[in-house]
C-alpha cells in the first residue's frame, strides 16, 4: 500500500478547491434534499400540525387543537381498530418468526438444492399482497381448500374470512406466507457468521440437535432476531393492502385495522385532520412497541 | 446495519518474494484448492452435526412439503385463471384439466386491464429511473464530498425512514391535491421518488469505493459531472441492478399511494385496478388473469436479480 498518499489526502483542506467541493457536493445532494424537504419532511411535520386541525378537502383547516385526540379516544371504532392491529400483530408476529427460524436452521448448511429452496421461500415476498390475495379469497372460501382442511380436523367449513373471529388468524396466515421468507434470508445471513467452534465445543461437550440451538445458535441470533422483530412488528401495524383486498374491514370490523381507518377517515370522508390524528396515534404505538422491544428482547446489545 | 459488501483491493498483494519465475498451471491449481477446502470442510464438521442419510431424508421431506405449501396459491392462481367460469370449486379446479385462455381474452379486451397494465408500467419505470439517480448522486456526494450540513441532512434523511409512510401521507395528498395532481402521473410519481433506503444503499456503497480512482481522474483534468458519469456511474453497476430491481417491484407492487391519488378507472395501476375487479362482481377466474398478467413482470424481475436478492437483503436489511 502507498502510505505515502494517505496524510494528504484526509488532511484538512481550505481554500477554493474545498470550497469547489462543498459545491459540488450541495449541487448533487440538493435534487434529492429539495424532494425529501417536500415530500417527506415537510408532510411529516404537516401531518402532526394537521391533527390538530380539522382539515378536509372540502373546507375547514381551523385549528382544534387536541379536539381529533378526545374524538378518537371516545370513538369505539378506534379501538376496534386498535384491537384488530394488536391482535393481527400477535398472531403474525411470532408465526412469522417462527417460521424464518425453522426454515433458516433447515436450509442453514449447504446441501444439493439449498439455493433452490431458498428462492422458492422468498417469492412470496418480493409478490404483491393485492395479486396474492385473490387467490386467498379463494382459498379460505367456503368448501376451498383451507376450509376443507381444516373439514377434516373437525372445524367448521365456513369461510374463515365471514368469521369475525377467524378473519384475524386468516389474515395471519397470508401475512406469515408473505413475509418468512425475509426473515428466513436475514437469519441466514446471521447464522454463517456463527463460529463453528462454538458448536463443535458443545458437541464434545454432548449437546444433543436442541441444547444446541437453545445454548448456542438462538443466543447468536438475538440482534437478528430484535431487527425482525421491530421489522415485522412494524409491518404488521400497518397492514393494508390484504385487508382492502380481502375482507374490506369486515366482517362486523373483524379486519378494521388502523391503517384501515385511516385510509376511511382520510379518503372515504375526507376527514384529513381527524385521519392524520390516527397517523400520529400509529406513530407513537409503534415508537412505544419498539422501545418495548429494545427493554424485552434487546436488553444486553 | 451492516455495510454493502464491497470488493476491496486487499488481494492485489500477490508479488512473489522468490526470485525464480515459476511455470504454474493456475487453473489446476486453484481446482486443487478448492478440492482441498472442500475435502477439509467434509473432515472438519463433525459427525455429530453432520446430516444422517435419514436426517437427509427428513430434510428434503419437510422442505418439499413446506415448498409446496409456499407455492401453492401461485399455482392455483395460474390453473384457476386457466379455466372456464363455470369449474372453479374445488378440489376438481385444481386439475388442470380442461385449461382455455378466455378469462385472459376477457380480461385484457376490456378496455381498463391494458391501460392499467400501461400506468403501472409508466409508474415503475420512472421512479427507477428517478430513484436511481436522484440516490446515486446524493450518495456519491454524502460519501465522498464534504459541504456544509452534510451530517444533519443525512441524518435526518435516515430518521425519516422511521416515521411510518402513512404520517406523512395524507399531508402529501393534500398538498398533490391543492396542485392538482390527483389521476395525473406527475402525481403519482414525483413524491415517491424521495426514497431514503435507497440513497443510505448508494452511500453505503460508494464509501467502499477507493478515494484513488476520482482523485485520478481528477488529475487528467475531468470536470466533477465526467468523474460522475464515467467512473461513479460504471462502478456503481451491481449495486444499480439491486437497487433497481427493488425499486422497480416496490412501485410495481405498490398499493396505497396509487389508489388514492388514481381516482378515476383511467388512472388506476394493476394492484388498484386489480383489488376494484376483486370487490366488483368479476368471476374468480377473470380477476385472476389479471393477478397472473400483473404476476409475470414480478417474477421476471425475481429470475434476473434473484442472485441481488439475497446479497441485498442480507447486506441492508432493505424492506422487502
Amino acid at each position: 500500500m502507498a502510505v505515502v498518499a494517505e496524510p494528504t489526502r484526509r488532511g484538512r483542506r481550505s481554500g477554493p478547491q474545498a470550497r469547489r467541493e462543498a459545491r459540488i457536493g450541495l449541487l448533487f445532494v440538493l435534487p434529492c434534499f429539495l424532494l425529501f424537504l417536500a415530500f417527506r419532511f415537510g408532510p411529516g411535520v404537516a401531518g402532526v400540525l394537521m391533527s390538530l386541525t380539522d382539515y378536509s378537502l372540502t373546507g375547514g383547516g381551523h385549528f382544534v387543537g387536541v379536539d381529533n385526540f378526545t374524538r378518537l379516544w371516545a370513538d369505539p371504532l378506534f379501538w376496534q381498530a386498535l384491537k384488530v392491529t394488536v391482535l393481527y400483530t400477535v398472531i403474525a408476529v411470532p408465526g412469522t418468526l417462527i417460521a424464518s427460524v425453522a426454515l433458516a436452521l433447515i436450509t442453514r448448511r449447504a446441501f444439493r438444492g439449498a439455493k433452490f429452496f431458498r428462492s422458492v421461500f422468498f417469492l412470496p415476498v418480493v409478490t404483491s399482497l393485492v395479486l396474492a390475495a385473490t387467490v386467498f379469497v379463494w382459498i379460505f372460501s367456503t368448501g376451498g381448500p383451507w376450509s376443507t382442511m381444516v373439514g377434516w380436523l373437525g372445524m367448521s367449513q365456513s369461510s374463515w374470512l365471514s368469521d369475525d373471529v377467524l378473519v384475524l388468524p386468516a389474515l395471519a396466515i397470508v401475512g406469515i406466507w408473505s413475509r418468512f421468507g425475509y426473515g428466513m434470508l436475514i437469519l441466514l445471513a446471521r447464522m454463517q457468521d456463527i463460529p463453528r467452534e462454538l458448536e463443535e465445543a458443545a458437541l464434545t461437550d454432548g449437546a444433543g440437535p436442541w441444547q444446541r440451538f437453545r445454548y448456542i445458535v438462538l443466543p447468536q441470533l438475538k440482534p437478528a432476531l430484535f431487527f425482525l422483530a421491530v421489522i415485522e412488528t412494524t409491518a404488521s401495524f400497518q397492514v393494508f393492502d390484504a385487508v382492502y383486498t380481502m375482507t374490506g374491514g369486515g366482517p362486523a370490523n373483524g379486519s378494521y385495522t388502523l391503517v384501515f381507518q385511516l385510509y376511511d377517515a382520510g379518503f372515504k370522508y375526507f376527514d384529513l385532520g381527524y385521519a392524520s390524528a390516527i397517523g400520529v396515534a400509529l406513530f407513537v404505538l409503534t415508537v412505544v412497541v419498539a422501545v418495548l422491544q429494545r427493554l424485552v428482547i434487546g436488553k444486553d446489545q | 446495519m451492516t455495510a454493502a459488501p464491497v470488493e476491496t483491493p486487499a488481494d492485489v498483494s500477490a508479488g512473489g518474494t522468490s526470485g525464480a519465475p515459476q511455470k504454474v498451471d493456475l487453473r489446476a491449481a486453484r481446482r486443487a484448492e478448492r478440492r482441498l477446502r472442500k475435502a477439509a470442510d467434509r473432515d472438519t464438521v463433525p459427525h455429530g452435526m453432520r446430516a444422517t442419510p435419514v436426517g437427509r431424508v427428513a430434510r428434503t421431506l419437510l422442505l418439499t412439503v413446506a415448498a409446496l405449501v409456499t407455492i401453492f396459491p401461485f399455482y392455483a392462481m395460474v390453473v384457476l385463471s386457466l379455466k372456464p367460469s363455470a369449474a372453479v370449486d374445488f378440489p376438481g379446479s385444481l386439475l388442470p384439466w380442461p385449461l382455455t385462455g378466455e378469462a385472459y381474452h376477457a380480461v385484457m379486451s376490456a378496455q381498463d386491464v391494458p391501460r392499467w397494465l400501461l400506468n403501472t408500467l409508466i409508474y415503475s419505470v420512472v421512479s427507477v429511473v428517478g430513484v436511481l439517480l436522484l440516490a446515486a448522486l446524493a450518495g456519491y456526494a454524502f460519501a465522498k464530498k464534504r459541504f456544509p450540513g452534510r451530517e444533519a441532512m443525512f441524518w435526518s434523511f435516515l430518521s425519516m425512514v422511521m416515521v411510518p409512510y402513512h404520517v406523512t401521507m395524507i399531508p402529501t395528498f393534500a398538498m398533490i391535491a391543492k396542485l392538482g395532481g390527483v389521476d395525473t402521473y406527475w402525481g403519482l410519481i414525483i413524491p415517491t421518488l424521495a426514497n431514503a433506503q435507497a440513497v443510505f444503499l448508494m452511500r453505503q456503497f460508494i464509501m467502499g469505493l477507493p478515494d484513488e480512482l476520482f482523485e485520478a481522474a481528477r488529475l487528467d483534468g475531468c470536470s466533477e459531472w465526467q468523474i460522475f458519469y464515467r467512473i461513479v456511474l460504471p462502478l456503481l453497476k451491481p449495486i444499480l441492478a439491486t437497487l433497481g430491481v427493488f425499486v422497480f417491484l416496490w412501485h410495481w407492487n405498490d398499493f396505497l399511494w396509487p389508489l388514492v391519488i388514481g381516482q378515476s378507472t383511467d388512472m388506476r395501476t394493476l394492484t388498484v385496478g386489480i383489488a376494484s375487479l376483486q370487490q366488483q362482481n368479476v368471476p374468480l377466474n377473470v380477476v385472476l388473469s389479471g393477478s397472473v398478467i400483473a404476476f409475470v413482470p414480478i417474477f421476471a424481475a425475481y429470475m434476473v436479480g434473484q442472485r441481488y436478492f439475497t446479497e441485498g437483503v442480507t447486506a441492508s436489511g432493505i424492506k422487502g
